[in-house]
């Protein structure tokens, strides 16, 4: 988390729409220049909480600070705030140069700053020759920038992204990735990012914020989510993974038996809590699983391959244990075994989590 | 969209705002609607004055409306002349908006603007021009003459109506039914002429409508032989305004809305779909 | 292909002939008539078409005599030969008594004789009565036109004004313009809010104040205009509620009067401002005035930079459609307004239905008829929805 802690606080923050609850009492700090991902499925909050921070929706209860100062009673053309919308809403009846330039005429900038930091903000995504074009004759990449830099030339506390790279093909949404990252780095900006693509936030984030209805169920960094996910919802809702249901036998620091429910032990690496008794869920990701004969190494699933499924730079390897199916990748140079084999899926300790169910 | 509340929902702004949104939007629905509710009423009144607060109930005027001669004479002249006229326009408007349809005539466009100018001009300056034109041709005074005019005012509606109906016909229903072996004359009297029907009975309704609702040229080209009601109104309203003007008042409202309910009644209740609330996700 | 457009094109062929004969025609004609020469030629028509092939040195030949005994003893209506009277004694003293007497002396000598008009009255031997009657009925004539602006020629053959208590018309010109450019300010004014509102609600509440702004449009003209009537007298609901609201204590004067006109108009228009401004409204992307507000700009500021350059198309062409179907108004200021109200349509009503000069009803309506069709032009041009689309 680089600079001052929590340039951004949402404290005990909730917002509903007559009975429904959108957003539930829920706490989130972001640090100066860093780059935060808001990630869940649609109806999960996250749009709603940009949009507290932009100014457009009011909390119905707790509080927001944006450099120590409440904003949550603030319109939003006075919180300063660079807002990238769905779609860039970019003004149709205006030039790319009048568009970029509104925010300034509208903080009552000259006309020669004005036309001065225009000209830079266009440089800075390389569009400067696009200035006199009206908003209908660029393609969806070149608005994207085009809102991009309508959004910082003004050089606003914060930037605030509404899945911004949704109406992109996925290879030039791939390359924006990579450009607004850069700008990020480049400008030391502190971005809000919302996104229900998983991939984007892993990629773009310093820190990703899982949300589920309205409440925040992770917030950490992107290998973080991915290596620890702490929540059956996170585990599952970031890339793939197996679950194996079971009951914690035995604990260490950091260590747990988990006795599965259809037999059999293993063991693996456990964050605080499960105490011993208590229910769990093992999550192992599918590039984990290790296919083998040697039923002597440890955390060894016997298993059926029922399918063998070819993915290009992979092989997605479809397995039964005990009634139970699993998922394994297998690298192109790993032995593919027919389907029908009986086999033994072996993981690493550390290689797996244990997650509450 | 457009202006949203500029201030936060909740806040003593948004409130103030949202008051005065309310308050201007209801004066401007009385203002649109006060005439319309507050003529219905008076139909029924007792008195020889069109005043409130009106006494009756009774259906006294309602009964000179069937009774006086002229009132009498005026409602089926009316009757006539707007079913002639509402045939000849929807006929040649209807075959009018198909032959445009696919802009294959040459100068589509200008005529479709062309045939949609009566609608534009003056009725007083096209009252004149027919009643030269009627006094050369014998026409003057002469139910013919006045079917014939008023159609002239009631093609640009049918035209709009069907051209409408047509357009938003998908041309994958048509070229379905030539593949599943349907001839041009099937195609259309199964698929095309169905599907235009809500706009040609629209249309038709708009075109009756529109000539009961005639005067001007009506002035100019009708004998007293050919008074409509509408005309019979007009002379009233200049002369004694009594309540069979609101008996005719509502009987013109009540048939406009009767037709428009029953051409257009289905669509003009369902649910509308595709209505996007304000975002709030 | 070339079948198809056959097809087509004779599809269309019923309307277009329609047309050309119920509307292009008369108004042809009305235009015809109004620059064909004035009265003299329609009290005259045989002798007009007879002294058209005199070329005006010295005496006409006997055939234009036969044709002016012919007219002489027509039937023929009793203002259009005074008028004829005056406008050829305007041009040469004299033929006050002259087409008179010649006429009575023609009545009376019976219709199978063939008299001398030399003998009827001498002043027929002199050229400049022929050369009078000929200049009286020229092929085309100006006249009307002029006269329609206050204008008319003078005996030197230039364009003088007419006597200021006869020149009315500029006036009401001018008038009609005034009250066209009121009501549509007027709808412009109410209009562009309503619009915004509805635009800016959903679901049912928008729903309701589109129907009634449609509710209005369906509904007859007259009815409307009726309506109003009775709201706006002195013993109306208006001054009703305002009297037992305790705001005025004397009715106010609300109708036969430019208020009268001007609610009533106003009402009966508003419809067509507010659906090609509610068109454009709601074509506008929905996150724009969010991203103006976002980019610092307060709602005044939103609204002038973003929503109004937007709405202006809209607004745009309900104005022009406003103004240019206000041009023409004649029922609604005929019942509504009062002696100083009425608009061009009532005094083109009065020349061609009261005095049955269609010459000058001609002239006047070309003047309405002109800027209305440039209007529905640059109408066209700007507007994609087209006209009654509601």
């Amino acid at each position: 988390m680089p600079g001052s802690a929590a340039f951004i606080q949402f404290e005990n923050v909730s917002k509903a729409f007559g009975t429904a609850k959108v957003v539930d009492a829920l706490d989130l700090h972001v640090g100066q220049g860093e780059f935060v991902s808001l990630l869940g499925p649609s109806g999960s909050g996250k749009t709603t909480l940009l949009m507290m921070l932009a100014g457009f929706e009011a909390p119905t209860g707790g509080a927001i600070h944006v450099d120590g100062k409440r904003v949550e009673r603030l319109p939003p053309y006075k919180r300063d705030m660079g807002v990238v919308f769905q779609n860039y809403a970019l003004f149709p009846h205006m030039t790319v140069a009048e568009n970029i330039a509104f925010p300034l005429k509208m903080r009552g900038v000259g006309k020669a700053e004005r036309e001065a930091r225009v000209t830079r903000a266009l440089d800075l995504v390389q569009l400067g020759h696009l200035q006199d074009r009206k908003p209908a004759q660029l393609s969806g990449g070149q608005q994207q920038r085009i809102a991009l830099s309508r959004s910082i030339v003004y050089e606003p506390k914060v930037v605030l992204m509404d899945e911004p790279l949704s109406a992109l093909d996925k290879q030039l949404r791939e390359h924006m990735q990579l450009e607004i990252r850069e700008l990020h780095r480049k400008l030391g900006l502190t971005v809000i990012f919302v996104t229900h693509d998983q991939g984007e936030a892993l990629t773009m984030s310093d820190r990703v914020a899982v949300l589920n209805r309205g409440k925040i169920e992770q917030l950490d960094t992107p290998s973080g989510l991915y290596d620890r996910p702490r929540t059956r919802f996170v585990a599952e809702f970031i890339g793939e993974t197996n679950l194996l249901a079971g009951t914690v036998s035995a604990r260490t620091d950091g260590v747990a038996t988990v006795v599965l429910a259809n037999g059999g032990s293993i063991s693996c690496a456990a964050p605080d809590g499960f105490a011993i008794g208590s229910p769990a869920l093992v999550s192992i990701r599918p590039e984990m699983l290790h296919l083998g004969n040697d039923p002597a190494v440890l955390n060894a699933l016997p298993v059926t391959v029922e399918d063998d499924v070819y993915h290009g730079d992979h092989v997605r390897v479809h397995l039964s244990c005990q009634g139970q199916r699993l998922v394994a990748k297998a690298g192109r140079r790993d032995v593919v075994l027919p389907v029908g084999s009986q086999a033994f899926a072996s993981f690493n300790r550390d290689d797996c989590t244990l997650v509450a169910p | 969209m457009s202006a949203a509340s500029p201030n936060l929902p909740g806040t003593p702004g948004a409130l103030a705002f949202g008051a005065v949104r309310l308050a201007f939007g209801a004066l401007v629905v009385a203002f649109l609607l006060l005439p319309l509710v507050a003529i219905l009423p008076l139909a029924f009144t007792d008195s020889v004055f069109l005043t409130y607060p009106m006494s009756g109930p009774s259906l006294r005027w309602f009964e000179t409306l069937a009774t006086s001669d002229a009132w009498k004479r005026s409602i089926v002249n009316s009757l006539i002349i707007g079913s002639g006229a509402t045939v000849l326009s929807t006929v040649v408007g209807t075959l009018a908006a198909l032959g445009l349809r696919r802009e294959l005539v040459p100068f589509s466009g200008v005529l479709r603007s062309i045939f949609l100018l009566p609608m534009v001009v003056p009725a007083v300056v096209l009252g004149v021009g027919m009643q030269i034109l009627y006094a050369r041709m014998g026409l003057a005074s002469s139910y013919l003459g006045v079917i014939v005019a008023h159609a002239v005012l009631c093609v640009p509606f049918v035209l709009v109506n069907v051209s409408g109906s047509l357009a938003s016909i998908d041309p994958a229903l048509e070229k379905a039914a030539s593949s599943l072996g349907a001839p041009p004359t099937a195609v259309f009297r199964n698929v095309t002429l169905p599907l235009a029907m809500p706009g040609i009975l629209t249309g038709a309704v708009f075109a009756f409508a529109t000539s009961l609702d005639e005067v001007v040229i009506t002035l100019f080209v009708a004998g007293p032989n050919q008074t409509t009601m509408a005309r019979q109104m007009f002379a009233s309203l200049r002369e004694n305004i009594s309540p069979a003007i609101a008996a005719a008042a509502f009987v013109i409202i009540v048939l406009t809305f009767a037709l428009l309910l029953v051409v257009k009644g289905a669509s003009l209740f369902r649910p509308q779909r595709n209505k996007q609330r304000p975002q709030q996700t | 292909m070339t079948i198809a457009r056959l097809k087509a094109s004779l599809l269309v062929l019923p309307l277009i002939v329609f047309l050309g004969l119920f509307f292009i025609w008369p108004l042809w004609m009305m235009i015809a008539t109004s620059v064909q020469g004035g009265t003299v030629r329609l009290a005259f028509p045989a002798t007009a078409v007879a002294i058209a092939q005199w070329n005006g040195d010295g005496l006409p030949s006997p055939d234009v005599q036969a044709a002016l005994i012919q007219d002489l003893r027509a039937e023929v209506v009793q203002e259009v030969f005074g008028d004829a009277v005056r406008s050829l004694n305007s041009q040469q003293a004299g033929f006050r008594t002259l087409l008179p007497r010649t006429m009575t002396a023609l009545r009376n000598a019976g219709a199978d004789a063939t008299p001398k008009l030399e003998r009827i009255d001498p002043r027929w031997s002199q050229p400049s009565f022929w050369l009078a009657l000929k200049r009286g009925m020229p092929a085309y004539t100006d006249a009307n036109l002029l006269a329609a602006v206050d204008l008319k020629r003078g005996d030197d053959g230039t364009i003088a004004h007419v006597a200021p208590d006869m020149a009315v018309n500029r006036a009401i010109m001018l008038r009609t313009f005034i009250i066209a450019a009121q009501v549509t300010l007027a709808c412009a004014a109410i209009g562009l809010p309503f619009a915004m509102l509805a635009a800016s609600l959903g679901g049912w509440k928008r729903n309701f104040l589109l129907l009634a702004v449609l509710l209005p449009l369906w509904t007859s003209l007259l009815v409307r205009t009726a309506a109003w009537m009775i709201l706006l007298q002195d013993q109306g609901l208006i001054n009703q509620i305002l009297k037992a609201l305790g705001l005025i204590d004397a009715s106010l004067p609300l109708i036969y009067n430019r208020t009268g006109v001007l609610i009533a108009m106003t009402h009966v228009l508003l419809p067509f401002m507010v659906l090609p401004i509610y068109a454009s409204l709601i074509a506008i992307p929905r996150n724009l005035m969010p991203a103006a507000a976002a980019l610092g700009a307060r709602p005044w500021q939103a609204f002038r930079h973003v929503l109004l350059p937007l709405a202006m198309p809209g607004l745009l062409s309900g104005s022009l459609l406003v103004f240019m179907v206000a041009l023409g108004y004649y029922i609604t200021p005929a019942l509504t307004g009062g002696a100083g109200d009425q608009m061009i349509s009532s005094v083109i009503a009065f020349y061609a239905t009261g005095t049955a000069n269609w010459g000058m009803a001609g002239a006047l309506g070309l003047f309405l008829l002109v800027p209305t069709t440039l209007l529905y032009i640059v109408y066209g041009r700007l507007s994609r929805t087209p006209l009654g689309q509601a």
